[in-house]
């Protein structure tokens, strides 16, 4: 695990950073991990901690049984973290179908020590697994997600087998609708199979390995791309956001994976042709709207919303700088976004709510709610993005839709405020 | 002695119940220090969900990153912190707390003598995050408060005649809201008045005035009785049932001189309230009590009123009690998920542990009853109280409605329809029953007694027609063991 540096000083001329805006960021890693079918996740940490991420795991992230050792200060104190951490996996591995037991370190079990080398590798058919996700050291969630992806692909990913031409992985917690769009398009342009992760299946992970190249949908999976370019397979930038995105990396992919160019070309521009029409059809011209979530997809949708028209001066994510995210931060500012803000706190975002007046929010939580005490409507990004679709043409339409639906309901939001201030 | 494991932990720490409880509070700011995650989970991840509240606004981290851990310390980010703040003007007219948590603890940080150098009069807490639980957490941050922002100023506070104060709930009190509003009703039916509801409705200003009230409420089995017996004056618990409130009603009335008028309130909710139990037990409905079992997790006050109630007033079975926090025969997480795993009761109150248990036993004749967190409920309408009267006709109406809802998923339905949409195996009009081996009919028995009761006629006659329909498919002539387990893996 590498290590972010976090500033406590305050740049000049800048808002004072007192809350910053993440889920946790361990539960990124549960999140993908609970999903896995035949995964049964450890997690050594104190109560608090397990509470509340168990809390949120059991909300957003499967309906699944979670076991964990008891770590209070008789334990940590008496140094019985490793014993503790060891009977729970045991006890994980018999769970019916049990294949792989992911031990999510966090950040008192990481304090303390966790020492990967007196921990199992295995345990009967299951593989374990350690994800070291200390809240002190990641800062945001979605980087979490990486990380546990990382560790999971350095164990189960096959790089005995034959490479397997042709194939992609496709990396990303999407719709599940866009896994398919852009599965059937890449197969259109002569791909043969698409690997979606993080995903459900333990056999996925073992045949990414084996896979000839790696497209990041979101730009926070930098350990998972150092994995894939120390394995010398190629990495696609970008995502198929919008109708210039989807046009790039269509052409991409296509040169990654050596496909025939004509073909790739003529699916390209169909697709541009469709997101053109898309937007010819239906545009957010005249929109103001500041994209704010903690998610680290923000500024790919930012991206999608002022190719649809609207304006969109403000885009704030939880996670930090990268080169994977810079493509996007000069494409948005080239188009008049004037502030693209890293590792935000809610008073930068309340400070830019001042500043642009939006016509519509998406945020976290307590922003949004801020937003809709003045009127403006605000939806929390989280939750509304994973219920819809987002790539290609047909993801553009699908958002384009709900923002122009969603203004055109704007008068509750105001009458609602007006209710509540008689 | 092997490591003790925790499976889907219900009870979280200490650092939790103080931020719950403070928070509730809103003449107080907490400087949290915590990593991020401590703070998004405790103030807008999990309240979401609990008390569905967009975020709780009066606490800022400190924000521990690796080089507090990595030996620095968090004393200069907790200053910070707080210096930020107070210019923000976020701390005006508030009583500045800095409170510990499991990581801060884990690196030692005591800030007692950091807190005493900030602005005057701020405090510092010591959430003893890595040992307590969230019932003693809550039990002793309201010592804390009455011992440092209560008794000192409640010299020279006496009680005045006919006032009652409300003990808890804090943040994350399941249902809090109606048996808030019941246990109100229920001190102004007694011929009470309401001092101090606290912390919810109260500010940390209002602290020295629990002095001022004859009688303490204290909602809560699990906590709140330590303010209580330091405040000094007579303590009820909120209760649950028709025995047990009535009790209530008649001792505070007596506590406060008002006895006529409880005896008059008690007699009215007996005409008009409690009229819908007396209905129910007269009809139909109260002869399935006798023969419906529930199990039980929950709270301490919510295991024990529903046992009582249930059990002791109803005649209900009770399969199995698990308080939180546990009492010492009282089954874990593992225990009880074996229990629904082999045979769950009718009903099961519980947290969404239960149901993600009945979820893996793929039990669907069970009917599900949020009772306790863990587990996302808004409850924030005052009409669903398990407390007191209206509790008592509350609780035995859902589990009425429940009832008329496992009957009625059990009811046959035309096969034309499900055919329509590619449903179940058709089965041919009046096809004659095919003979069963003996242990074949062993196995259909067995499967119908880990069901509950009411739905078992029509769901013997449903086990019958698909095991049969399946062996149509086939082609045979008789019903094997082996076809009747093939044909119960599929139904589940």
């Amino acid at each position: 695990m590498e290590p972010i540096t976090l500033s406590a000083g305050q740049p000049e001329g800048h808002v004072c950073k007192l809350h910053p805006q993440s889920m946790c960021p361990a539960f990124g890693s549960l999140r993908i991990l609970s999903r896995i079918e035949g995964s049964h996740p450890v997690m050594a940490t104190d109560t608090g901690c397990l509470y509340g991420l168990t809390f949120v795991t059991h909300f957003y992230g499967a309906r699944k049984s979670i076991l964990a050792p008891t770590l209070g200060s008789a334990e940590l104190y008496a140094g019985e973290i490793v014993e503790g951490t060891r009977a729970a996996i045991e006890a994980a591995a018999q769970e019916p179908g049990c294949q792989l037991v992911p031990v999510v370190s966090l950040c008192v079990a990481e304090t303390a020590g966790m020492p990967e080398e007196l921990l199992p590798r295995k345990v009967g058919d299951a593989e374990v697994v350690l994800v070291r996700v200390p809240a002190y050291a990641i800062h945001s969630h979605p980087e979490a997600k990486d990380v546990a992806l990382e560790a999971l692909l350095r164990r189960l990913g096959d790089r005995e087998g034959a490479l397997e031409a042709r194939t992609a992985v496709v990396v990303g917690e999407v719709f599940p609708g866009d896994q398919l769009a852009i599965d059937g398009i890449l197969r259109r342009m002569g791909v043969e199979a698409t690997i979606a992760l993080p995903g459900r299946s333990v056999h996925d992970l073992r045949r990414a390995g084996r896979a000839a190249a790696l497209a990041p949908l979101h730009p926070f999976y930098k350990g998972t791309t150092r994995l894939y370019r120390e394995w010398g397979v190629p990495v696609a930038g970008g995502a198929p956001v919008g109708i210039s995105g989807s046009y790039a990396w269509l052409k991409t992919i296509g040169a990654l994976l050596e496909l025939d160019p004509e073909l790739v070309t003529q699916v390209a521009e169909e697709e541009r042709d469709r997101a053109q029409a898309v937007v010819a059809a239906k545009s957010l011209k005249g929109a103001r709207v500041l994209v704010t979530g903690y998610e680290g997809t923000e500024l790919a949708y930012a991206r999608l919303l002022t190719e649809a028209g609207a304006e969109v001066p403000y885009v704030s994510t939880s996670i930090g700088t990268d080169p994977l995210v810079l493509p996007d931060e000069l494409w948005l500012k080239a188009r008049g976004t004037r502030d693209v803000v890293y590792r935000k706190a809610l008073e930068e975002d309340m400070a830019a709510l001042d500043r642009y007046a939006p016509d519509f929010v998406l945020g976290t939580t307590p922003f949004a709610a801020a937003a809709k005490e003045r009127g403006i409507p605000a939806m929390y990004f989280t939750n509304q993005l994973a219920s819809r679709p987002f790539f290609l043409s047909g993801g553009m339409a699908a958002t384009i839709g709900f923002v122009a639906e969603t203004l055109e309901r704007g008068v509750r939001y105001r009458e609602m405020r007006e209710f509540f201030a008689e | 002695m092997p490591p003790s494991l925790i499976r889907d932990l219900s009870d979280t720490s200490g650092y939790w119940a103080a931020v719950w409880t403070m928070c509730a509070l809103p003449d107080v700011h907490l400087i949290a220090d915590a990593p991020v995650g401590c703070f998004n989970l405790v103030a807008t991840a999990v309240p979401d969900y609990t008390d569905a509240v967009p975020h709780i606004a009066n606490i800022t981290p400190a924000t521990i990153t690796e080089q507090e851990v990595g030996g620095k310390g968090t004393s200069d980010k907790v200053r910070w912190t707080y210096e930020n703040l107070r210019a923000s003007g976020a701390l005006d007219g508030k009583q500045t707390i800095v409170i510990s948590t499991a990581e801060s603890e884990m690196i030692g940080a005591d800030l007692s003598s950091v807190a005493a150098t900030l602005g005057e009069g701020t405090r510092f807490y010591w959430s003893n995050s890595l040992s307590e639980d969230e019932w003693a957490g809550r039990d002793r941050v309201l010592r804390w408060l009455w011992e440092h922002f209560g008794a000192p100023r409640a010299i020279g506070v006496n009680p005045a005649p006919g006032t009652v104060n409300i003990i808890g709930p804090t943040y994350g009190c399941y249902n809090s809201p109606s048996d808030l509003e019941e246990v109100r009703r229920l001190i102004t039916g007694a011929g009470g008045r309401l001092n101090l509801v606290y912390p919810m409705e109260a500010t940390l200003a209002d602290t020295p005035r629990l002095a001022a009230a004859q009688v303490n409420v204290v909602l809560y089995r699990e906590f709140g009785a330590g303010m209580a017996a330091a405040i000094g004056q007579p303590v009820l618990y909120a209760p649950f049932g028709m025995r047990e409130t009535t009790a209530f009603v008649r001792e505070l009335g007596r506590l406060l001189g008002t006895s006529a008028q409880a005896e008059a309130f008690i007699a009215e909710e007996k005409r008009t309230t409690l009229r819908a139990v007396w209905d129910l037990w007269r009809g139909p409905q109260g002869d399935w009590f006798g023969t419906t079992d529930v199990g039980i997790v929950a709270g301490r006050s919510y295991a024990e009123g529903l046992t009582r109630y249930l059990g002791d007033e109803l005649g209900m079975k009770i399969a199995f009690v698990s308080a939180r926090p546990r009492r010492p025969d009282d089954p874990d997480n593992d225990a009880i998920r074996q229990t629904l795993h082999r045979r769950a009761p009718a009903f099961v109150f519980g947290s969404i542990n239960e149901k993600i248990y009945l979820a893996e036993a793929g039990a669907k004749f069970v009917r599900f009853m949020p009772a306790a967190f863990p587990g996302p409920t808004v409850r924030r309408a005052v009409g669903t109280p398990f407390m007191g009267y209206r509790g008592a006709v509350y609780v035995i109406q859902e589990i009425v409605n429940g009832l008329y809802e496992t009957l009625f998923n059990f009811l046959p339905v035309d096969q034309a329809y499900s055919a329509m949409r590619g449903g179940p195996p058709k089965i041919d009009a009046a096809p004659g029953n095919l003979p069963w081996q003996l242990e074949a009919k062993a196995i259909l028995d067995d499967a119908l007694e880990q069901m509950p009761y009411i739905p078992r006629i029509s769901a013997s006659r449903q086990l019958q027609m698909q095991v049969e329909a399946l062996a149509r498919e086939r082609g045979l002539k008789e019903i094997s063991p082996e076809l009747v387990r093939e044909a119960l893996g599929r139904a589940r």
